[in-house]
């Protein structure tokens, strides 16, 4: 109640004696006993905002929790992509080296280049039986420029680069090493390299055939790489 | 102040309470309103919206099995399947696109360029190694895809994506490569739409290659993520098994050259060499002419595409001796040095038979009939059997069924019941002419007189390897005793005497002992013709004799020139020797058995 509505009433009215209110209960009087008026100290109100700024704080701190855990599930969606696309790159670098190494192993390849490196297979082999000594078997020296008979065609795995030089010069792999030198597998760069000094050795022998004439490349090179200028022998 | 403000306020809203309640009821219904639309449209889906957003976003995919290895004995590949990715465009917008941006480095900053139409078809062109009009042709027009190239490697891949060509894309597909070529190609086969087996064991066993392809259901947002909260069904892909086979790589190359070189040397229709282990029946390697290469078989004739060791049934010729001596010995009706007065030519009901040579009347041996291959001397053994005999001791060496090792189109070779045999054919069948039988069939009957007369089944198929890495062996069939323990070492030293002091003395290897027989057969013409088309010219052979390691069988079909030149001899010492040499058999040790040839 305000101090104005106080003041405007009169101090005191009526009777002096006061009755109490509440001695009487349950009465309908028109008019009710005024309960005289003191200032009364009002009880200290208990403090809410405390209390809100804690709700808001809660607010806040589980909005950020929602969104810090949003954002690191869509991060960590997005790194499982990455790493996913990682995995998948290495297991084809992996695929393409471990093709490489079978294509390099396969039989054929494998004895294509021995006869490229000037070895041959030897024909006849003996045996020595340690506990006994005795020697069975007549071992001959493998002969130089021994035909090693039929030559056994290499695999045509798809852009896989053969030992044996290809059949034509537009193969695609052969004009591939012109987009991207920098990032040339070792081994194609390899097989770029030596491909010219082949042609050199035996200019004849290597460009046409898938299979090589074996005695073609068997020149004796005194060490180098260069053959000696051929010549005609008389008579020829 | 009080009571004067709330009159003036009666004047202008005289009923406080029924406005309230008009406004609640307002308020109600509006709520009513959208609560309703709310369930109509959370809880019945009515339109199916939610469903139609659901299946927007769900994605499905097939997670490919991928498809099983082949793989030789000691685990070198034959045949996997790897990525490779096609080069596929959008010709509508390649076509209209005339430049396009692109980022490059350029001194180590990233950089915008700007890259004409032309340009990118040059560098394309560069990449793939195309001719750039071809390659122009290829991205112009109106198709909305098409394929510019085909099994890119993923380095290549890589390369055509960084160009970054507009309308360009690469897509992953699955490829069968076999990286060892012809070697053993026959055998493995090939696919026939790069995920169906069409021939060899790509085709018999593409139910185990295969395995069953999975399933992932989930849902995707607009940026292309995997929603994570949303669906996720995963039913994974069930890989195929591998397949380990008893082939040794090596060694089949060194046969498939070995039998090349033979075929081309001689003019020969094709050639066959198999090598079996004699004690478990597991074949090493089975060699075929002009083999195919799986990666490309059209480059070979279809003929050359399959594996002759088990589709080609011929007459044998002589190896069949083998079998006579042996049901002879084995009823009690001969021994290796039981005597033979032996006529320059035979008779017998009215049939005559000669030899391949010229001889006067002979006091021959057992052996010395098998040792020079008298046809003569083994009708004179075989008529000691009766027709049924004769008829059943074929069967029980296999003759008339076909070896089940996984490879399509087994022969069983042709063996006609013996009341059906003709007055000559009676008496062939001793020689093994007028019965047919695959070479894989021969080396299953010696491969049982060097195992002491037990008869393994031959086995190619050594394993299959579980996606888990277990490794399910595939059981021997049943072995079966075809002949005594006894008959067998006499059968073999039989065989060892025809390379000792028989006619085969070139099939001998220094330090080992070798048994071995010859076959030479006439070859009935093909296409209907009548009469024979040149010679079957075969040898088959066991070593060590002192403990019979390997059987290697030679066979070359109608080789050009006179019959009485050609011989195999060489080509089985060589395929032999290197077999023993790879798995290290130790040299002989005791003395080579001699059976006299002739008949003092």
């Amino acid at each position: 109640m305000s101090t104005a509505a106080v003041n405007s009433y009169p101090v005191a009215q009526g009777a002096t004696a006061r009755a109490l209110p509440g001695l009487r209960p349950g009465l309908d009087q028109p008019r009710k006993a005024r309960t005289p008026l003191s200032v009364v100290r009002s009880v200290p109100r208990k403090r809410r905002a405390p209390f809100v700024v804690l709700c808001f704080g809660l607010l806040a701190i589980a909005l950020m929790a929602v969104l810090v855990l949003n954002i690191s599930v869509s991060s960590a969606q997005y790194q499982l992509v990455q790493l996913r696309s990682e995995q998948t790159t290495l297991t084809k670098q992996n695929q393409d080296l471990t093709q490489q190494v079978q294509n390099f192993d396969a039989p054929q390849n494998l004895a294509a280049k021995a006869t490229e490196l000037g070895m041959v297979a030897s024909v006849a082999k003996g045996q020595i039986d340690l506990s006994t000594l005795n020697v069975t078997g007549k071992a001959k020296p493998a002969v130089k420029g021994d035909a090693p008979g039929a030559v056994i065609a290499a695999p045509a795995v798809a852009g896989q680069l053969t030992v044996v030089p290809p059949a034509t010069e537009n193969e695609p792999l052969a004009q591939r090493k012109a987009a991207d030198p920098e990032n040339e597998p070792l081994a194609q760069r390899k097989a770029a390299d030596t491909k010219p000094a082949e042609t050199d050795k035996a200019p004849g022998a290597v460009k046409p055939a898938p299979a090589p004439k074996p005695a073609a490349r068997a020149v004796e090179l005194h060490g180098g790489s260069v053959p000696a200028p051929a010549q005609k022998t008389p008579g020829q | 102040m009080a009571k004067n403000s709330g009159r003036a306020s009666k004047a202008k809203a005289p009923n406080p309470t029924r406005r309230l309640r008009m406004g609640l009821g307002i308020m109600l219904a509006l709520l009513l309103v959208v609560g309703g639309k709310l369930f109509m449209v959370q809880g019945l889906d009515i339109g199916g919206l939610a469903e139609a957003a659901l299946n927007n976003r769900l994605t499905p995919t097939v997670l490919p099995a991928e498809r099983g290895s082949i793989l030789d004995s000691s685990g070198a590949v034959l045949a996997s399947s790897v990525i490779r990715y096609n080069v596929v465009v959008d010709q509508t917008v390649n076509t209209k696109t005339e430049s396009f941006r692109r980022f490059e480095t350029i001194n180590g900053k990233d950089e915008l360029v700007k890259v004409t139409r032309d340009q990118g078809i040059s560098e394309l062109a560069a990449v793939l190694g195309m001719d750039r009009g071809t390659l122009r042709d290829a991205l112009t027009g109106t198709q909305r895809y098409y394929i510019v190239a085909k099994d890119l490697k993923p380095d290549m891949e890589d390369k055509v994506s960084k160009l970054q060509i507009p309308g360009i894309v690469t897509e992953g597909t699955s490829k069968r490569v076999y990286p060892n070529g012809s070697v053993a190609g026959g055998i493995v086969g090939f696919l026939k739409d790069g995920s169906t087996g069409q021939a060899g064991l790509e085709q018999t066993q593409d139910e185990v290659l295969k395995g069953t392809p999975g399933k992932r259901l989930f849902e995707i947002g607009a940026d292309g993520l995997r929603i994570p909260v949303g669906v996720d069904q995963l039913t994974p892909a069930v890989n195929g098994k591998d397949i380990k086979l008893t082939l040794n790589s090596d060694l089949q190359y060194f046969s498939q050259q070995a039998i090349q070189s033979q075929k081309d040397k001689l003019s020969a229709e094709w050639g066959v060499i198999v090598v079996q282990d004699a004690k478990t029946g597991n074949i090493v390697a089975m060699a075929d002419t002009d083999s195919p290469d799986p990666n490309d078989p059209g480059k070979v004739a279809a003929e050359d595409r399959g594996v002759r060791a088990v589709t080609a049934a011929y007459e044998p010729g002589s190896v069949e001796k083998m079998i006579t001596a042996a049901a002879a010995i084995q009823e009690g009706k001969s021994s290796p040095l039981d005597r033979f007065t032996i006529p320059p030519t035979y008779t017998v009901d009215g049939q005559t038979f000669s030899d391949a040579f010229e001889h006067g009347t002979e006091q021959r041996t057992l052996a010395g009939i098998v040792g020079y291959s008298m046809n003569t001397g083994t009708v004179m053994v075989g008529q000691r059997l009766s027709k049924e005999q004769r008829y059943d001791w074929l069967r029980k060496f296999g003759i008339g069924e076909a070896p089940d090792i996984g490879l399509p189109a087994e022969s069983k070779g042709i063996l006609t019941p013996a009341d059906q045999w003709d007055g000559r054919q009676q008496y062939t069948v001793l020689f093994g002419q007028g019965v047919a039988q695959t070479t894989l069939q021969t080396v299953r009957a010696y491969q049982s007189i060097a195992n002491d007369g037990v008869m393994l089944q031959p086995r190619l198929i050594d394993s299959y390897i579980n996606p888990d890495g277990a490794e399910e062996k595939v059981p021997a069939k049943a072995p079966q005793q075809v002949v005594s323990k006894e008959t067998a070492k006499q059968v073999r030293d039989i065989l060892e005497s025809a390379v000792t002091e028989g006619e085969i003395k070139e099939a001998a290897i220094d330090g080992y002992r070798v048994g071995a027989k010859t076959g030479t057969s006439e070859s009935p013409c093909d296409d209907g013709k009548s009469g024979f088309c040149g010679y079957t010219a075969s040898i088959i052979g066991m070593a060590p004799m002192d403990d019979p390691r390997f059987i290697v069988e030679v066979v070359l079909q109608r080789p050009k020139g006179s019959i009485f030149g050609i011989t195999n001899g060489p080509v089985f010492r060589s395929v032999m020797s290197q077999t023993l040499r790879t798995f290290n058999v130790q040299p002989s040790t005791g003395e080579p058995a001699r059976l006299p040839q002739y008949a003092k």
